[in-house]
């Protein structure tokens, strides 16, 4: 998923990284009131576990491999704000010492794996967690099957977003480009979607793999971000809540998603404009005609469809636990 | 994407520091080398005519050229990207034409090349502290220096570990169906967690204990000299005639 | 001037388990003093806590002078050089250069770079300078660390372990060089050999302070030292044998020039016995 320079349409890098300074600029902020020096190395060492576990291949099928991401990982010890800068802080190591993922890509690069993975991954693990987490931990078991699918599920989630995120990039890039930039609807979207479907599988395996043995052999590693805040009253309390938190968190992740949309629908309009008429004159004399321009209307579709779809699962699970907050109170 | 998943992420050879350190390059200001390197890549990633690109492309290889990087390590990492954005130019050349696939392949290229070149020939602890002099945060730059320090020290643990697992037979499973292989995995990466974790707290008395109060300075603040001005310079110069043909339609 | 004086000091960990009990212990300046106990007796924990990172404690702990606190700990442990058991957790640059600079820079002491040299004199390692801390062997990576401690000139030496993971050769050459190294110091060690070819006195913990005094005295106490699991140095093993086999020794010696000297005190000692029986 990291993207290198060049590929994506400038508008869209530059958006990417409009979007990943103001994010960063409050993750900042609100991490550095947050940690002490005291937690420094220890976020650090989080940090080069998550990039050193990257280099940790696990196999797909057919000779294939895929590797961690880590995100969510992230974000379930060490809180979601602190993830985004730890991600970072790892997305940065990367580019420096390997050359991996471009410089005006890198806004885009944070904003999918930095910003949206831990942020999808914390969020859907959060909201998921007290809808599953009955009952107690078998012998033996670091916790319950719930947890393990809450974890999981986070896991999953937070590679799926970011893939649709890094597709929906691609695919805009190209529609707004008129092909300069950028790989196609019809290719990206399903290949990033498909392949990253199954690599999710393989993160949330790996992810309660490691949570476990971590709570197994290291339980305070969990201990210091995974309390429940304490309850407070008024506007306070509802913030400290996790649960809103939570909400807040899968927010963002649609907050960044949507100026893609509206660039796509201003300038995309042109595009599509273009594209129809240079396929009459057949200008260019572009190879396949015929399922591009018929993309970009799926692709609108495809996209609010993909968008619809989580929007309605995650308020399903906001409304059943608004309930299961409200049910012992009666 | 699935390209940088297939090859998962490499190792760097020591010797490129050694290598740096004695070329022009290495000796080069890193707050130059970023902002230099990063004009470049703007400049270079504007670009959609086919001649601007091509002198773009021969900008990059002639800056590998001339940078002392040795040429085999660059030719390894680029190789290693290359599946990548040949996946994106070939998408684009069935879609749009095979004129622009070819200038997908060509701008990607050459930013590609720009950057390898900064990243192999320059220490990667300098750059940080040219990104710490250049105003990325000190929790930023702080957390950048330990963290690197860290993944040394994991990466070497890490390395132990697959070694011990393949002395006992483990051999990396076939596919994502195969349970075992991939708890195997999960406990190991699981290890490096919890050994990392349990050097946390020694970690944090070890800096206190040097006087560290939350920023990482450094021994030696370097100023300026003309040869960081004279690259800088000189990739502003032809950034910004590239980008002015390019968006101005002069030619 | 006292450089350490300590008072009754006790000190239990968060989870409730106590950790030292009223231990006392003053060394004046210029004295080398080894903590030594089995694993477990609370060794790290105590030159821990006189660097600063275990408060709160109870009893009274005096460094230069200066009483440390929570509130004070940061000016307190300018006094100190802590040296850990793991070089890997006080090593954070990237050149081992940089990293001896690190501790003179965060305090901003003056004249950085004399420090680096002196310091990497003092360790024999100036051929190091420029090399990557992480690629030592683990002998090196020690002297770094020790480097590093020292460019930041503190009055007390702790050291954690010194000996401990060292293969027999680096291990002589670091005996060597804290043996000759004119520093207070307090090194917590299960290796008694180490102890006693560098320190004048020896403290013998376990929770609190069981024995203090030489080392020598150390090895007429049989029972203590097996209650401590300590093994003694082989040279006092060897005169102990010949004790038991009627060539008694007039002390214990601990370390070879001892050995050397009692050795030749007991040949001529025979020797003139059976010049005696002889004539």
């Amino acid at each position: 998923m990291h993207i290198p320079d060049g590929l994506m349409d400038p508008l869209v890098a530059g958006l990417g990284w409009l979007e990943f300074a103001v994010v960063a600029a409050i993750a900042v902020y609100l991490s550095g009131r947050k940690l002490r020096d005291k937690d420094l190395p220890r976020v650090a060492v989080l940090c080069a576990g998550v990039f050193v576990a990257q280099m940790l291949n696990f196999p797909i099928g057919g000779g294939t491999t895929g590797h961690l991401i880590g995100g969510a990982l992230l974000a379930i010890m060490v809180g979601p704000v602190t993830a985004i800068v730890g991600m970072t802080v790892v997305l940065l190591i990367q580019a420096l010492m390997f050359g991996d993922g471009g410089l005006t890509a890198f806004g885009l690069n944070a904003v999918n794996m930095a910003v949206i993975a831990p942020l999808a991954g914390w969020g859907v693990y959060t909201i998921v967690k007290p809808l599953v987490s009955r009952g107690t931990a078998g012998p033996g078991k670091a916790f319950t099957p719930g947890e393990a699918f809450a974890i999981g599920a986070g896991a999953w989630a937070s590679v799926f977003v970011a893939a649709a995120a890094c597709a929906a990039e691609l695919a805009v890039s190209y529609a707004i480009s008129d092909g300069a930039y950028g790989i196609a609807a019809t290719v990206s979207i399903p290949a990033m979607l498909g392949y990253h479907a199954v690599i999710g599988v393989g993160e949330a395996i790996i992810t309660v793999g490691v949570a476990a043995y971590v709570l197994r052999v290291s339980p305070q590693m969990f201990k210091s971000t995974n309390r429940e805040p304490a309850k407070a009253a008024g506007l306070r309390g509802m913030l400290s809540s996790r649960i809103v938190q939570a909400t807040a968190a899968v927010s963002v992740v649609f907050a960044l998603a949507l100026p893609l949309y509206f660039l796509y629908s201003s300038e995309g309009a042109d595009g599509l404009e273009m594209t129809m008429e240079d396929a009459g004159v057949a200008e260019s004399e572009p190879l396949l005609t015929s399922p591009f321009s018929y993309g970009e209307t799926y692709f609108a579709a495809f996209f609010a469809g993909i968008l619809g779809f989580l929007a309605v699962g995650l308020a399903g699970l906001f409304v059943m636990k608004v309930l299961e907050v409200r049910r012992p109170a009666e | 994407m699935i390209v940088a998943h297939v090859r998962g992420h490499h190792t760097r050879p020591e010797e490129l520091d050694e290598h740096a350190r004695a070329s022009w390059l290495g000796r080069i200001d890193p707050r130059a080398k970023i902002i230099g390197v990063v004009v470049f890549v703007v400049a270079a990633a504007l670009l959609t005519r086919t001649e601007l690109i091509l002198a773009s492309l021969s900008l990059a290889v002639a800056f590998a050229a001339m940078s002392q990087v040795p040429y085999r390590h660059l030719a390894r990492m680029y190789l290693g990207a290359l599946p990548f954005i040949l996946v994106a130019s070939a998408s684009v050349a069935l879609f749009a034409g095979l004129e622009r696939g070819f200038d997908m392949w060509a701008r990607t290229s050459s930013c590609v090349i720009a950057l390898l070149v900064l990243a192999s020939g320059t220490e990667t602890f300098e750059l940080f502290s040219g990104l710490r002099r250049l105003g990325v945060p000190k929790l930023v730059s702080t957390l950048l220096m330990l963290t690197y320090k860290y993944v040394l020290i994991l990466g070497d643990e890490l390395a132990r570990m697959k070694t011990a697992r393949r002395a006992r037979g483990f051999k990396g499973g076939r596919s994502i169906l195969d349970r075992r292989s991939l708890d195997v995995i999960g406990n190991t990466a699981g290890m490096v967690f919890v050994r990392a974790s349990a050097r946390a707290d020694d970690g944090y008395e070890g800096l206190r204990s040097r006087g560290f109060r939350s920023d990482m300075k450094l021994m030696r603040a370097p100023r300026l000299r003309a040869g960081d001005i004279a690259f800088v310079a000189w990739f502003a110069c032809v950034s910004s005639i590239l980008a002015a043909v390019q968006l101005g339609g002069v030619g | 001037m006292k450089v350490l004086d300590i008072e009754g000091v006790s000190f239990t960990y968060e989870d409730g388990t106590p950790a030292l009990k009223g231990v006392s212990l003053s060394i004046d300046e210029g004295e080398k003093v080894a903590v030594v106990g089995p694993n477990g007796a609370g060794k790290s924990t105590f030159l821990h806590l006189i660097a600063g990172f275990r408060t709160p404690f109870e009893g009274s702990l005096k460094v230069m002078g200066e009483r440390l606190e929570e509130r004070t700990a940061d000016q307190v442990r300018r006094h100190i050089g802590l040296l850990f058991q793991d070089p890997d957790d006080q090593i954070f640059m990237p050149t081992v250069e940089e990293d001896v600079a690190f501790g003179p820079v965060n305090l901003g002491l003056d004249r950085v770079e004399d420090r680096v040299i002196q310091a990497l004199r003092c360790t024999s390692i100036e051929d190091l300078a420029k090399r990557k801390p992480h690629r030592l062997s683990h002998g090196m990576k020690k002297r770094v660390a020790i480097a590093g401690v020292l460019a930041m000139e503190p009055e007390l030496l702790l050291l954690d372990e010194p000996t401990a993971g060292l293969d027999p050769r680096s291990r002589s050459d670091l005996i060597e060089l804290l043996r000759n190294m004119k520093r207070t110091m307090l090194m917590a060690t299960h290796d008694l050999e180490a102890a006693a070819e560098i320190v004048d006195r020896v403290v013998l913990l376990n929770g609190s302070v069981v024995f203090e005094g030489g080392l020598s005295e150390l090895m007429s106490k049989d029972d203590a030292l097996e209650r401590a699991g300590l093994e003694p140095p082989q040279i006092a093993r060897l005169f102990k044998r010949l004790g038991a086999m009627g060539y008694g020794p007039q002390g214990v010696p601990v370390t070879l020039d001892q050995g050397v000297a009692e050795a030749v005190r007991v040949i001529e000692r025979e020797k003139g016995r059976s010049r005696g029986r002889n004539d």
